[in-house]
């Protein structure tokens, strides 16, 4: 494990709606840290030691690092979209490392187990070949023209469709998916998974979402995605071992995973171990 | 009929479930208990001044016990699922009634504290949720041997609807179910019954579908 | 060692079980054979105790990955053309099953699983004490084989005891011969009252 290279990167600490001036206890990488509102009515995440650490609050959510962020929080351009719906889904503990949280995230083979009926179902379970790449100016894992039978995409979808997925990995524990949006063809949903790392095997999941959906509530749009991250939570609780295994070996990924693959390979190339399993025991 | 409801609620599955297997259609009206905290708005208040969830409305009656619940569903439309006339049957079903409110304070309140951040003696409530399952499981064990598979009877009642979320839901509050054979026997028997609904952390039966079969092999 | 009783794995069915060397997914197939694996699927280190059975092969939850008796993968539905390599596989563990209870070999045992002479099982509990608080509890000790006879006046009734590696044992209670359901209650509830017992004598132990 490896705390250094991660230590400068963002991390979502808590939404800003449910802020207040009392503050939410919560943690950073095993560090105690401390959200609140101040007396201005901005974000301030207090860390262990009683230093105020960077903080910035974008899509729903606040935002810090413990260490000194070379670079800005990751964009998402959606987010500034006039028409689109933002949804803050809400906190979901998990006892899991934060990057198996996110691998999980990235898979589209365990849908017709795991979502049966609603984002996949038998006998539709094949994977077809997609593209995956590391894109060296962003430095994100991309894996693009992922296609998959679903007979409930998403709130709005009737029926069974193929939906066309684009997934994103803009930081070590944050994902943007991009997927076929029923009522609007030609432009994307945004779905993602905000990580915030608590330990090195728990953490608090943020998801939020990005829609073009005029038709259901919002309560609606924030039930159906709690119970695809429910339905994953199980899963994500009984995986062996908790941490995410990096070296080859220990796990056997198909040509289905190869986002799974890139993943775990940038991951590696930048030290980003916080949570994951080096060494095969 | 209208249910005010949670997705992620034990107590508003079991009235949905309990609809499902009754055949009984049911108007849900969503609630943002998390993260909204909508059971505690003015709306919900006026109908139930307790702030809990799930809350059943038909006409003029308004429900806000999930075991009541269950009862009127099953009095409505499946009264099989009610006690029969044998006075050991009847007390059972309340007896496993009225116990199922012990699995929601302490495998619910385990459940709300690890999964959604709750409040509450973690260590209380999952020793007071394993003591819980130890007497379910001795009491299905008694049952086996009277020759009944279920709680009350040999038939499944609205007792058995009451118990089966908590318990099949406990791993989420870190509270493993692997000890108990007996247990596992009768929610098995339970996720078979003809028109079972899920909710999230209660995966499909996979078994009770024939393997796809698929043409062609490539090596 | 005496993993589960036969009753409590009906055809179909995968239950978790433990070994010292950790969790296992005992199950047994549509025609009721038995057969247990390591309790983590290769591909992403999901239980498969977690899993369910399709005639008669053991599947993973998570991405539907199966697994024969043998412990070779037999399909990948992500994949439904291809034929899984041979080097994808479960360990194994050999399954024995007799007086209607389950043994898995440890290790590499040379004898069958020993035979319940006059004894029936009748359920399993798992107590959070050692041993040795249960054989406190009960005023009598535990035979090589790990049988436990109650004195005074449960006669009829005698425990199986394997130890866990985190200081709980499972205990399968036998009854003998022909006892009647109000005798088998009873028993049932003679081995909670001990279980209570030797959990208290336990935590005692650690308190003092």
């Amino acid at each position: 494990m490896t705390v250094k290279a991660m230590i400068d990167e963002w991390y979502p600490v808590g939404l800003l709606s449910q802020l207040d001036l009392k503050g939410r206890k919560t943690a950073l990488m095993d560090e105690p840290i401390d959200v609140a509102l101040d007396a201005d009515g901005n974000a301030r995440v207090t860390g262990g030691n009683g230093r105020t650490l960077p903080v910035r609050v974008r899509y729903g959510h606040v935002w810090a690092s413990l260490g000194e962020p070379k670079k800005e929080l990751f964009d998402i351009p959606e987010a500034d979209q006039p028409g689109r719906r933002f949804v803050d889904v809400g906190v979901v503990r998990v006892r899991c490392s934060p990057l198996r949280a996110v691998e999980n995230f990235l898979d589209i083979a365990h849908f017709p187990f795991v979502h049966t009926d609603i984002l996949g179902a038998e006998p539709h379970t094949e994977v077809q070949n997609y593209k995956v790449e590391i894109r060296e100016e962003e430095d994100e894992v991309w894996a693009t023209q992922v296609k998959f039978y679903q007979p409930q995409a998403a709130k709005s979808a009737s029926g069974g469709i193929t939906t066309e997925y684009m997934y994103r990995v803009p930081a070590p524990t944050c994902s943007v998916l991009y997927k076929t949006c029923p009522p609007r063809p030609g432009e994307w949903d945004v779905i993602t998974l905000f990580v915030q790392p608590l330990a090195e095997d728990l953490c608090d999941v943020w998801p939020w979402m990005a829609l073009f959906d005029d038709e259901s509530s919002m309560t609606d749009l924030i039930h159906f995605q709690q119970t695809i991250f429910l339905q994953d939570r199980s899963i994500l609780e009984n995986q062996i071992p908790r941490l995410l295994p990096l070296d080859p070996g220990m796990e056997i990924p198909t040509r289905a995973d190869l986002t799974s693959v890139a993943y775990r390979r940038w991951l590696k190339r930048h030290n980003y171990t916080y949570g994951a399993q080096l060494v095969a025991q | 009929m209208k249910l005010y409801d949670y997705i992620l609620s034990p107590s508003c599955y079991k009235v949905r479930l309990m609809a499902s297997l009754t055949g009984v259609k049911l108007d849900i009206r969503p609630v943002d208990f998390h993260p909204g905290t909508e059971h505690r708005s003015p709306e919900l208040l006026a109908l139930n001044p307790a702030g809990s969830i799930p809350i059943l409305e038909d006409g003029d009656l308004v429900l806000t016990e999930s075991s009541a619940m269950l009862a009127y569903l099953a009095a409505k439309a499946a009264p099989e699922w009610l006690a029969g006339s044998r006075p050991e049957e009847a007390a059972r079903v309340q007896q496993w009634l009225s116990f199922s409110g012990r699995l929601t304070a302490s495998l619910g309140g385990a459940r709300l504290h690890e999964m959604l951040l709750r409040p509450g003696d973690i260590g209380a409530l999952q020793t007071q949720g394993v003591a819980a399952l130890r007497e379910l499981e001795a009491g299905l064990f008694e049952q086996s041997m009277r020759g009944m598979r279920f709680l009350a009877a040999e038939r499944p009642t609205i007792a058995d609807i009451a118990c089966f979320p908590y318990v099949a839901l406990a791993p989420d509050g870190g509270v493993s179910l692997d000890p108990y054979p007996t247990i596992r026997l009768w929610s098995r028997a339970v996720r078979s019954l003809d028109q079972f609904l899920e909710m999230p952390g209660i995966h499909r039966l996979h078994e009770l579908k024939p393997e796809p079969h698929v043409e062609g092999s490539e090596a | 060692m005496p993993v589960a009783l036969s009753v409590d794995l009906p055809a179909g069915t995968v239950v978790p079980a433990r070994l010292p060397a950790g969790s296992v997914a005992l199950w047994r197939s549509a025609s009721g054979r038995p057969a247990a694996s390591a309790d983590r699927c290769p591909h992403r280190g999901m239980r498969l105790s977690h899993g369910f059975v399709r005639g008669e092969a053991l599947s993973c939850i998570y991405h539907g990955w199966s697994y024969g008796q043998a412990g070779h993968c037999l399909r990948i539905p992500a994949h439904p053309r291809l034929a899984p390599p041979e080097t994808i596989r479960v360990t194994t563990h050999r399954v024995e099953e007799s007086d209607g209870l389950i043994w898995i070999a440890v290790g590499n045992p040379l004898s069958q699983p020993p035979r319940l002479t006059g004894f029936a099982p009748l359920r399993s509990l798992t107590v959070l004490a050692g041993v040795a608080a249960i054989e406190a509890a009960a005023g009598a000790k535990a035979s090589l084989e790990g049988l436990l006879e109650l004195s005074e006046d449960a006669r009829n009734i005698c425990l199986l005891l394997s130890a866990q590696d985190d200081g709980e044992t499972l205990a399968h209670v036998l009854i003998k011969g022909e006892a009647g359901p109000a005798d088998r209650v009873a028993a049932s509830r003679t081995a909670e009252s001990l279980r209570r017992k030797a959990e208290g004598l336990q935590k005692k132990e650690i308190t003092q």
